[in-house]
């Protein structure tokens, strides 16, 4: 069994616990948060896919997962219910219909393709231009979002959507998608990519086409974003533009900066440990609440929280936890110490 | 006629209050390379000041002062709990911090104050309208012309004349130089981060006086407006960031009048489109910044 | 004066300097020789407080100056003119001076009359006194690094290789100012591959190979013995 091989294996068994543990205890609450876990994976591996290897950070993911999610809703929301949803809907649009899972498919897809017509200028820029105009590239789609009422009912909750999503279907995507960028990772355009992050000089007088090679992983990354939405908007069945924004984006991102956005090994483990922490601190937050012990209502106390861990894990340990061996490479190399 | 002037007198008030928000963000990053995610949040730190100031009884440029001192003081604690812990690391660690100092500022507000949009106190001065050559607009507009003429002459003298400007210039060239004649490098950090606290708190006068509450999320739409003019203009370059928030007024009041009623409220999105043009044709913005390397 | 006893500065794993011990006398002008990544440049630097030593210890005027900061070292009166020519490109020859008194700055007609007597000392600065110093000619970049290095009244010069990259008129030219310097009392570390020049200048030379110190003695000396070759060139 190769290193490779090794890493999808232990992640799709970390799932496989997470998912056994869930049927074994049998709480509602539970599965919803391991069925959100798992889209997170999906979400953060994705991010983990462009930033981890070109090095740019992007802001623009959680947008994209609104396109994925608005794409599958108008898909897939019952004609009968169309008319109240989507008042304002196209009539061409009218008769569009796919089942589901095929929809949140093509939700990835046409988030991809969004991804494609619109970044590649912004894989000219680097650095600080390039996280900037990311930055916007959120803004830009969140404004669509918010006034495209045609199609995505405006800044109103969009609602109807069939909830198919349950934690074995998310479990399984969660696993495809860490195969998938563990394929991307070590492919040939994965280590280009690299180069052009380790030292784009150097990637470029060797003749990499550094625009080319970053937008080539956007449109990977997009692709798992809209798939993720997709996945999570057949979860909780309705949304409103609000759950693409700044603070879904600054969660995900702390999920990979915690974990390591190096490795796909960190994506995963982040996300674990920072839905373990994040739903410990909102029950906190909800005993606080109901216990009175402040005079008004203590909310916002666990994005504190983890904007401090954030800083804490940047100042003490930059590459996060797992900063750049994944598990497979780790057990391999201990295998290989008992032996020798 | 009269909307040519109207027009005018729109684009240079906005144009003003953009290129000052710019500029904070151009002297941050200038020197230390360092994307402040956290500089939108000055101006809500201004806002909930007066907010919290209002009843005191004081008069208003005395509160208006105060919200300016604590735009600087917020702006030189972004530097200790944001920039000195990852200064050594990667440029995106900074990043990623200044946003988790941003999104604690936001939800300290949200959690010790309120989610809701509070009134603040502005001056009468503010909304009394003026009539210029058949163009009636608030006061406050030109006085918004007039603090950016006098904050950029400010700004000019500083960086050009003063020993600290030059040492600041120098510092964003090359900082370990600066230090080996003895600049003290932790000076020269903490004068920029209170500088850019400064035109911050200077730009959230109006900027709030034009909205009239404060919300936590008040800071986004100006740190973004910083965040493209720098890229447009020029991201290590002075006259850039001054250029680029002056162009972007220029766009954005433009399209306002422009666009048909259904699209107009898509304008941020074609506003994006004319900024991704730009960059396609000048990747690095419109003005070159200062020379980072030298001739052996 | 300066006092350089078992230093070792390392760049991560690499031992860059390995137990150098070497000090500089007042008023002597002692010349640091060798190769390419010899470590000479890594000395000065650390001597200058811009690295930090792993070991060993270096003193000043009898004062530990091992850990102090590049700041504090031009505040005790040790300046530093690198290797690399650092001029501010975009600031003029006028301001890359001014900072360089920017110790002395409340001192403003001390400061003004130091910029006269270093225009004196350095005629072509005085022409191009308002160019941006990126426009200057690399000797002319070489002149100007000395001069700011002698706004802020140094005890104590380091110069890193000051005629590396230049043509041979115009390092004749740097040294015959060296030399003058020299007769103004100042003390001098200069680090150098251009060894005939060097040694012709020098009171004592240090010549140093992969980090360490492999000889020592007078210029004369130095200068007659025929292994110099073979250090170079690692014989």
């Amino acid at each position: 069994m190769n290193r490779h091989t090794l890493t999808v294996a232990s992640l799709c068994g970390l799932l496989l616990m997470l998912v056994f543990i869930s049927y074994a205890v049998d709480v509602r609450v539970f599965t919803r948060i391991a069925t959100t876990l798992c889209i997170n994976v999906v979400m953060v591996v994705g991010l983990q896919s462009f930033m981890g290897n070109t090095g740019i950070l992007s802001f623009a993911h959680i947008g994209f997962m609104g396109v994925g999610a608005y794409t599958s809703a108008l898909l897939t929301i019952p004609a009968q219910m169309r008319g109240m949803a989507l008042p304002d809907l196209y009539p061409f649009m009218e008769g569009l219909s796919a089942s589901p899972i095929l929809a949140i498919f093509l939700g990835g897809i046409v988030a991809a393709v969004v991804a494609a017509a619109v970044s590649y200028p912004l894989m000219r820029l680097s650095d600080a231009a390039a996280v900037i105009t990311s930055f916007a590239l959120l803004v830009v789609l969140h404004t669509v979002m918010l006034h495209w009422s045609e199609v995505t009912n405006g800044p109103r909750t969009l609602f109807g959507l069939p909830a198919i999503t349950s934690l074995p279907l998310t479990a399984i995507v969660a696993a495809g998608a860490i195969a998938v960028a563990l394929m991307f990772k070590e492919s040939r355009l994965g280590i280009l990519a690299r180069a052009t992050r380790d030292d784009e000089t150097a990637a470029r007088a060797m003749g990499i086409n550094t625009p080319r090679v970053r937008w080539l992983a956007f449109i990977l990354s997009a692709l798992l974003a809209g798939i993720g939405g997709g996945l999570w908007g057949h979860f909780v069945g309705s949304f409103s533009p609000k759950a693409f924004y700044l603070k879904e984006t600054f969660v995900i991102l702390g999920m990979l900066v915690i974990g390591g956005p190096g490795t796909i090994t960190g994506a995963v483990l982040g996300v674990f440990i920072v839905t373990a922490a994040f739903e410990s601190l909102r029950t906190l937050e909800v005993v606080l609440n109901s216990a009175q012990i402040f005079s008004g209502q203590v909310v916002g106390f666990t994005e504190i929280v983890l904007a401090f861990s954030m800083i804490a894990v940047l100042a003490l340990r930059p590459g996060g936890l797992v900063p750049t061996r994944e598990i497979g490479d780790a057990i391999v190399g201990l295998i290989r110490k008992r032996k020798g | 006629m009269t909307e040519l002037i109207q027009f005018v007198i729109d684009v240079l008030a906005l144009g003003g209050a953009y290129a000052l928000m710019a500029l904070g963000l151009v002297i941050v990053y200038g020197i230390l390379k360092l994307v402040n995610f956290a500089y939108g949040e000055l101006i809500m730190v201004a806002g909930y000041t007066l907010f919290l100031m209002d009843g005191t009884g004081l008069p208003w440029l005395v509160m208006a002062a105060v919200a300016v001192l604590m735009s600087i003081f917020f702006g030189v604690a972004t530097d200790y709990v944001a920039f000195r812990p990852v200064r050594a690391k990667s440029v995106t660690a900074v990043l990623i911090t200044s946003f988790a100092f941003s999104t604690i500022l936001q939800n300290a507000a949200l959690l010790f104050i309120s989610p809701r949009a509070r009134n603040i106190p502005l001056p009468d001065v503010f909304s009394t309208t003026v009539t210029i050559g058949g163009a009636v607009t608030p006061l406050r507009n030109l006085l918004t012309i007039a603090a950016t003429i006098v904050m950029l002459t400010l700004f000019t003298w500083l960086m050009r004349r003063s020993i600290l400007g030059i040492a600041m210039r120098a510092a964003a060239t090359n900082f370990t130089m600066a230090r080996m004649l003895g600049v003290p490098a932790n000076l020269i950090i903490s004068s920029a981060f209170a500088i850019s606290g400064l035109l911050a708190g200077v730009v959230s006068l109006f900027w709030l006086g034009r909205i009239g509450s404060v919300v936590p999320g008040i800071g986004l739409e100006p740190l973004l407006v910083a965040f493209i003019a720098t890229v447009i203009g020029g991201m290590r370059s002075v006259p850039g960031a001054v250029l680029g928030g002056f162009l972007l007024a220029l766009i954005d009041t433009s399209l306002n009048h422009i666009l048909p009623q259904d699209l107009l409220k898509f304008r941020d999105a074609f506003t994006f489109s004319f900024v991704i043009l730009i960059l396609l044709w000048k990747p690095d913005g419109l003005i070159k910044g200062p020379a980072s390397g030298q001739r052996t | 004066m300066i006092e350089i006893t078992n230093l070792d500065v390392r760049y991560g794993a690499i031992r860059a300097i390995k137990d150098v011990s070497l000090n500089v006398q007042q008023g002597e002008l002692v010349t640091v020789l060798g190769a390419n990544g010899a470590g000479k440049s890594t000395l000065m630097l650390t001597i200058a407080g811009a690295l930090k030593a792993a070991g060993g210890k270096i003193t000043f005027d009898g004062r530990d100056v091992t850990a102090a900061t590049p700041e504090k070292m031009v505040r005790y009166g040790i300046a530093m003119v690198p290797e690399t020519r650092d001029v501010f490109p975009d600031l003029t020859v006028v301001e890359n001076l001014r900072l360089g008194a920017y110790l002395h700055r409340s001192d403003k007609a001390g400061v003004m009359a130091d910029m006269e007597k270093v225009k004196d000392l350095f005629p072509r600065l005085r022409e191009r006194e308002i160019q941006a110093a990126g426009t200057l000619s690399g000797g002319e970049q070489q002149m100007l690094v000395i001069a700011r290095a002698l706004m802020s009244r140094p005890k104590v010069l380091l110069l890193d290789e000051p005629s590396l990259g230049l043509a041979p008129t115009v390092v004749d030219q740097i040294f015959e100012m060296i030399r003058e310097l020299k007769a103004t009392g100042i003390t001098i570390l200069l680090v150098e591959q251009n060894a005939t020049k060097a040694l012709q200048v020098a009171d004592r030379a240090y010549v140093m190979q992969l980090g360490e110190v492999v000889v020592q003695g007078s210029a004369e000396e130095i200068a007659g013995s025929s292994d110099l070759s073979a250090l170079y060139l690692g014989g």
